[in-house]
């Protein structure tokens, strides 16, 4: 089951289409990586998402139904969210904050202390959050999405600002999520990097407009290893494979061959030489999934 | 009241009983100095002149009050990006709503107080005539109905802009044209919002150029005044709501 639908999801600033037409599918208990360059419409999404911003066209069902303004805040008593920067109030301490979401969210006062321990910030709880650091505050704002446990925590650049330490902190933080609670976690980045370290679900969107979702696995698929072969007879050397039933397809002045047992490779290179052929190249590849990004959003375009 | 009991929670450290006792000490000392230089005068000051007067340093002191109240519970929010927060716990309508009951039970408490304090400076100083607590009390009644009307175009612009200081101007600008209003004819008093204070007072003054003589008489609001200021009350309300809920965060 699907805990997040959108259909047709778009959003129009003027004439300009941040979010086009957009139909994401997030599975129940996966942690769902949203992935794109700065500035492709996650932000604006997960926002449509949280009714906080209006959609121009298209629908959300979210657990099950679909999302209006009349059940918007019935349906998201159900989920937590942590959208760019976290939301506090500097001058209250961190339990204070606290407080003001539990109050707004009708939960049990005692949950406070549980996701300050959770966040690990039980020792700062006395503290102004004006005075906690960057890390510090996202903490706070992860602790506020959590209190009531929701089913379904929505996360947006949630390691932005902060230092590698706080990074592989919040990381294994949001791993811990769905094994501990049974929480599905969208968290949206535009580092191909930390969201291969968390998901096991992706969609990645360039310029409003979703370009893969699958499941990790699947991306990485994307990236399996294959033969590069260059011969001083490219053409001829292309019928030889197909008699042999090895496929290739042609890429610049290189054939791409699966990977094969190295008897059949050495099998091949003697053919090819028997028939006077010079091998000039004959390498293993990999494509990184930094080369797929790119590929996916487009290779001129600045992370 | 939940959300209620939460808007004062949130504004626990944030100046605000002390911008209450700064309003109530300015008025204190101005009526004061008043009511010291009143008494070397032949004419005894007497209540009629404490309430006149009294509207007058609620014409200069309460726009820029108002503005600054209603800007300190507004700006917090601002300040900690926290609509994104709220609005997913509940609508804009009643945040909308809940700021404007705080910012009113918080005048409401700040007036009483102040006519709490002046019947007992009255009374203490030994002001001349019967306490006239039912004019008193209506005069109590008409300054939070103003102040709410400036609550409400205060509260509209501080939710609007992030940056305070475009409502703060318009406390200050609503300050110097409360005392400004108090020299136009009434039909132009009406056009100025902050001129209430002065057009609602309950103390009339009329100055005799021939025997240079001035009198001050009881009167009351009269109904157009009254039916006009609940029309700019609900003009505020209307449009600072629209474009608050209206506006996406």
């Amino acid at each position: 089951m699907n805990i997040i639908e959108t259909c047709d999801l778009s959003k129009q600033y003027g004439n300009i289409l941040r979010v086009s037409h957009l139909s994401l599918q997030v599975p129940e208990g996966s942690i769902y990586g949203f992935l794109g360059p700065n500035g492709a419409g996650k932000s604006t999404t997960l926002k449509m998402i949280l009714g906080l911003v209006h959609p121009t066209m298209g629908e959300i069902h979210m657990l099950g139904r679909q999302m209006e303004q009349k059940n918007r805040l019935m349906l998201l008593r159900q989920v937590g969210s942590l959208i760019e920067s976290p939301s506090y109030y500097g001058h209250l301490t961190g339990e204070e904050n606290l407080k003001v979401v539990q109050t707004l969210r009708n939960v049990p006062e005692q949950q406070i202390q549980e996701v300050l321990h959770i966040v690990r910030l039980d020792g700062q709880k006395h503290k102004k959050v004006s005075q906690y650091s960057l890390g510090m505050k996202q903490r706070l704002g992860l602790a506020s999405a959590l209190l009531g446990y929701p089913k379904l925590l929505i996360l947006d650049e949630p390691t932005n600002g902060l230092d590698p330490a706080g990074i592989q902190e919040m990381r294994e933080l949001i791993c811990s999520l769905p094994q501990r609670f049974g929480m599905t976690v969208v968290v949206s980045s535009h580092l191909l990097s930390e969201i291969d370290q968390m998901a096991d679900h992706v969609a990645i969107i360039r310029d409003g407009e979703l370009v893969f979702q699958n499941t990790l696995e699947q991306l990485h698929h994307k990236s399996c290893p294959h033969l590069a072969l260059r011969t001083t007879n490219n053409p001829l050397t292309r019928h030889l494979l197909s008699e042999q039933s090895i496929p290739c397809q042609e890429e610049g002045d290189y054939l791409i061959l699966p990977i094969l047992s190295d008897e059949v490779t050495a099998q091949l290179v003697f053919l090819l030489t028997s028939h006077r052929l010079g091998i000039v190249r004959l390498e293993e590849r990999r494509k990184s999934l930094e080369d797929i990004f790119l590929e996916l959003t487009g290779k001129e375009r600045s992370l | 009241m939940n959300l209620l009991k939460l808007e004062f929670d949130k504004c626990r450290h944030r100046g605000i009983v002390l911008i209450c006792v700064a309003v109530l000490a300015v008025q204190v000392v101005w009526m004061w100095v008043f009511l010291i230089r009143q008494a070397s005068d032949s004419m005894p000051p007497d209540w009629m002149l404490l309430l006149y007067n009294l509207a007058l340093v609620d014409a200069i002191v309460l726009p820029l009050s108002v503005s600054t109240l209603v800007s300190r519970n507004c700006e917090l929010e601002h300040r900690g990006n926290t609509w994104k927060l709220l609005e997913t716990l509940a609508t804009p309508s009643q945040l909308y709503t809940v700021k404007l009951i705080w910012g009113a039970l918080v005048l409401a408490g700040l007036l009483v107080v102040r006519s709490c304090l002046f019947l007992v400076l009255g009374v203490a100083v030994g002001l001349s005539g019967s306490v006239p607590v039912g004019r008193l009390v209506l005069f109590t009644l008409i300054s939070w109905t103003v102040s709410m009307m400036v609550c409400a175009l205060q509260q509209g612009l501080s939710l609007r802009f992030a940056n305070q200081a475009a409502p703060l101007i318009s406390g200050i600008f609503g300050s110097f044209m409360g005392l400004l209003s108090l020299l136009f004819p009434a039909w132009l008093i009406r056009c100025v919002p902050w001129g209430y204070y002065g057009l609602m007072s309950l103390v009339g003054m009329d100055w005799n150029e021939t025997t240079r003589v001035t009198r001050f008489f009881w009167r009351l609001p009269q109904m157009t005044d009254v039916v006009l200021l609940l029309v700019w009350v609900l003009v505020f309300l209307v449009v600072g709501r629209i474009l608050f809920v209206k506006k996406e965060v």
